[in-house]
């Protein structure tokens, strides 16, 4: 009996971090992928949606609908910042990584201004049932279902929709799309909003298991910026399952065995050793893999 | 006496996915000899430079610079063997003057560049015009000199064999011809050369031999006379084969 | 005579004989500070200055080679622990501030050199680097913050956790120590000669062959560089010069807390060369002096802006100076200057 409990916790941890990497790193993975721009305040725009989760959330409102104003309210702010800033530096690769952290940096300090340095947080949802000796949380085990859903939906967005066509087409060849109809300009602006909507709503989704204060954006950096650096920007979608699935395979073993900051240290290692053996990351040999049972 | 090729491929293969970019090519090149590698577009061309540059890593097959297995050195190393490579872009640098880009390229190099190899140099600045120019950033050069500055920065690190990928894309007839008489006068005086092209009135004007690439492998070679009266390299270029 | 002519190349601010005399004045004013400041503002000098060599490593790293890294403030900690674990634990000798120093700034080459390789031999995309260095920082950070207990008791020497590490011995040669206006002077001349290295390294061959990577890594490479080589190396310089401002700050304050290796500071040399303009090595220095000291001014004005004044101003650069103010401010044409074409024709485009 026991070995089955013990089975389905290092299965529920292993989940629960591959969960939290792909959480943390989503909205990340949708800007970089489409635009090449790295967003530095990836960090800031989760803790803005925790931050609205959880206000909103002491007022009486469900959480669920907590999350999804998080998504839309953040969305807005991100176009905000695709309108009036980020589309300055397409193409200039690392003037946007300058010009986001200082957003990032007035954000987080802003907030720390503004809101002072804690909120009181809000308790996690659904409670937890035990099998054997092992207890689980039904939050994280919620969680691990909706990164699921969140994956497949952008799937499904690129795929089968008018909005997935044209982003697919700027991607590829940006002018060639435009010189095709394709307003660039949009498609790039509704990216990011997209972008920083997934942050926000993960921001919200992570708030409860976490504890909401300024700087909280800072938690979410390492691992989201490791679970890109490893994915790759080949296919960024196979690159965040690939690495977030193969990160968690690292950090679940050390972290069981050596705490939370090994596991986090682990990651590094495995990002270096990642980089030096598969430069383009790890979606680009799922992607050739894929493409060669495609062609064979 | 049978001369080592100045550079040369066995069976090279490269593989994207499931496309087959480069298929069992067996290219040799003597020395002194100017080559031209010709073919359709999606012949291959650009990923045989690539492979012969050290860009890509073939899937199979080996490179020979000299008699020499490069095939698992990177760039810098073949360059040091005495390859020299220009791109299809003018990769120059723009905002640098035309002293300090030559310099660059000559330094690194400088050890390996014989006196005929300073020779060729310094003729081909002079007649790339280039000699007046110095201090002036090299942005400011009309197109063609640019790319003309690019093969003479090539030049300075005295390389064996040159690869020159499109080098008159974007030039006037004039200056193409202009192009093709100093790279003719160049291989008088000892440089071995492989041109990368698709404008055949340049082929015509330079080629000793040539080579045609169709769907990654060796489809024809010989002189420029009788590449043109092949019927089926015709064919391939109209599109029937 | 060949060194004078390198230290007046052109791939930084000023080569006119006004400009050196007035270059010499302010370096005599430097001079003669404690004929007309007092012992503690003398000391704040020092921290202004100190900051500097590490704001010029980003530089050549950022400005020159086209490599961001937003985690030097990482081998500043490093440099700074290793010393206070070092001559923390050599106090009954004379020396022990000098090997501290000196195996400070080494175990900062290796780090570097270790990071570095795996980095740049892995020929990553040019956004990698600043990631990585960043998250190294943050582990960094986590990681001093939780040496709280006794069993991160090196020698003598009790890391500290979050409260950071206190006591650290000064500077010491033989018995004279760096105090005061001598400690003072020590961070002045070590600042200024660090300077002239720079400048003299970057209008040198190996200064252009920075310039050539960032303009174009593959031309670089096919003509005849090891790009990564070369990379490494000057990613190593910059972890070393970093390395030299967090020893002079540990025996500036004699303390040290991880929160120096967090975000802010991290984010702050960033916006000292930008500001400055992260190719031309004096306005980088001329802007971390300034803004060192007017964030000091701020937050002993007990002003909470400061952070988000000083990322207001890294946004305001990148969107309106993106070459940089004091680069905008030198080029700008001063009434007596005759020559009309710009100070230097390298690099407008960046």
């Amino acid at each position: 009996m026991d070995t089955l409990g013990l089975l389905a916790s290092i299965l529920y941890q292993f989940g629960t971090n591959a969960a939290f990497l792909l959480l943390a790193a989503i909205g990340l993975v949708v800007i970089l992928g489409m635009m090449n721009i790295i967003n530095l305040a990836h960090g800031e725009l989760m803790m803005m949606g925790a931050y609205i989760a959880t206000i909103v959330t002491h007022r009486g409102i469900p959480f669920p609908l907590a999350v999804l104003l998080a998504f839309l309210l953040v969305a807005m702010f991100g176009a905000a910042l695709e309108r009036v800033i980020i589309r300055r530096f397409y193409g200039h690769e690392l003037g946007a990584l300058v010009v986001t952290w200082g957003i990032s940096l007035i954000m987080g300090q802003g907030t720390l201004l503004f809101f002072g340095p804690f909120m009181p947080s809000i308790g996690i949802p659904g409670g937890s049932f035990s099998l054997g000796a092992y207890s689980f949380a039904t939050y994280w085990i919620v969680l691990i279902g909706v990164s699921a859903i969140l994956i497949a939906a952008l799937w499904w967005i690129y795929q089968n929709t008018r909005f997935g066509l044209m982003a697919r087409a700027t991607m590829q060849k940006a002018a060639m799309a435009e010189a095709l109809g394709v307003n660039t300009d949009r498609v790039y602006m509704l990216t990011f909003a997209l972008g920083s909507g997934l942050a926000g709503a993960c921001g919200a989704l992570l708030a409860p298991t976490v504890s909401i204060s300024p700087l909280m954006g800072q938690q979410f950096v390492a691992p989201a910026f490791i679970t890109v650096v490893v994915g790759g920007a080949a296919n960024v979608l196979l690159g965040a399952i690939g690495s977030s699935l193969l990160l968690s395979a690292v950090k679940t073993p050390v972290g069981l065995l050596f705490g939370a900051f090994i596991g986090t240290v682990a990651l590094l290692l495995t990002a270096l050793i990642i980089i030096r053996l598969m430069p383009n990351g790890v979606s680009f040999y799922l992607q050739r893999f894929t493409e060669r049972r495609v062609g064979a | 006496m049978k001369m080592q090729p100045a550079i040369s491929t066995v069976n090279l293969t490269k593989r994207f996915g499931g496309v087959i970019a480069t298929d069992g090519v067996d290219l040799s090149v003597s020395s002194g000899e100017i080559r031209c590698i010709i073919g359709p577009n999606g012949a291959g061309k650009s990923t045989l430079f690539a492979l012969l540059c050290g860009i890509h890593a073939p899937d199979g097959g080996e490179i020979l610079l000299g008699g020499r297995d490069v095939t698992r050195l990177p760039a810098f190393r073949r360059v040091r063997l005495g390859l020299g490579l220009t791109f299809q872009t003018n990769r120059a640098y723009h905002n640098l003057t035309i002293a300090q880009n030559l310099e660059i390229a000559r330094r690194r190099n400088s050890a390996r560049v014989d006196s005929d190899a300073l020779r060729r140099y310094q003729h081909a600045i002079g007649l790339f015009e280039l000699d007046q120019l110095t201090d002036l950033p090299a942005r400011a050069l009309p197109h063609h000199q640019l790319q003309w500055l690019e093969i003479a920065m090539v030049l300075a690190g005295g390389p064996d064999v040159i690869l020159l990928d499109e080098p008159t894309a974007g030039m006037s007839p004039e200056e193409t011809m202009q192009t093709a008489s100093v790279l003719r006068t160049l291989n008088g005086m000892g440089l071995t050369i492989v041109v990368v092209e698709h404008d055949i009135a340049f082929v015509r004007e330079i080629a000793h031999r040539v080579t045609v690439l169709h769907e990654g492998r060796i489809f024809a070679e010989g002189s420029v006379a009788e590449i043109t009266a092949h019927e089926d390299v015709r064919n391939i270029y109209l599109g029937r084969a | 005579m060949r060194l004078l002519h390198l230290v007046n190349g052109g791939e930084d601010l000023g080569r006119s004989r006004w400009f050196w005399i007035g270059f010499a004045a302010v370096i005599l004013a430097l001079v003669a500070l404690p004929l007309y400041q007092t012992e503690f503002e003398a000391s704040n000098a020092s921290y202004y200055l100190l900051n500097i060599p590490l704001a010029l490593g980003l530089s050549m790293l950022w400005g020159y080679c086209g490599i961001l890294s937003f985690g030097q403030v990482a081998y500043f900690g490093i440099a700074g622990y290793a010393y206070g674990v070092i001559a923390g634990n050599l106090t009954e000798t004379s020396w022990g501030p000098l090997v501290g120093s000196v195996g400070g700034l080494l175990l900062c080459a290796a780090v570097g050199a270790i990071f570095g390789y795996f980095v740049f031999f892995g020929r990553v995309q040019g956004w990698i680097v600043p990631i990585l260095t960043l998250v190294f920082t943050l582990l960094l950070e986590t990681f001093l913050g939780q040496t709280a207990g006794y069993q991160w008791r090196i020698g003598a020497v009790q890391l500290g956790g979050y409260n950071g590490m206190t006591g650290i011995p000064p500077f010491q040669i033989g018995n004279f120590i760096f105090q005061g206006y001598a400690f003072y002077f020590f961070a002045l001349s070590l600042t200024v000669a660090v300077y002239f290295i720079s400048r003299i390294l970057m209008n040198a061959h190996f200064g252009k062959i920075m310039i050539a990577i960032r303009e174009d890594v593959l031309r670089t490479e096919t003509l005849g560089y090891d790009v990564r080589f070369y990379q490494l190396g000057v990613f190593v310089l910059a972890a070393m010069l970093a390395g030299l401002s967090g020893l002079l700050y540990v025996q500036w304050g004699n303390y040290i807390t991880p929160s120096q290796v967090g975000l802010l500071p991290a984010a702050l040399p960033v916006i000292w060369v930008a500001v400055g303009g992260r190719n031309r090595l004096l306005a980088v220095a001329i802007a971390t002096y300034l803004l060192n000291w007017i964030n000091y001014t701020l937050s002993e004005a007990g002003n909470q802006y400061a952070p988000v004044i000083m990322g207001a101003l890294l946004l305001l650069v990148m969107l309106f100076f993106p070459r940089g103010i004091i680069v905008a401010i030198a080029e700008l044409r001063w009434p007596w200057r005759r020559d009309v074409t710009p100070v230097s024709v390298q690099d407008r485009s960046a």
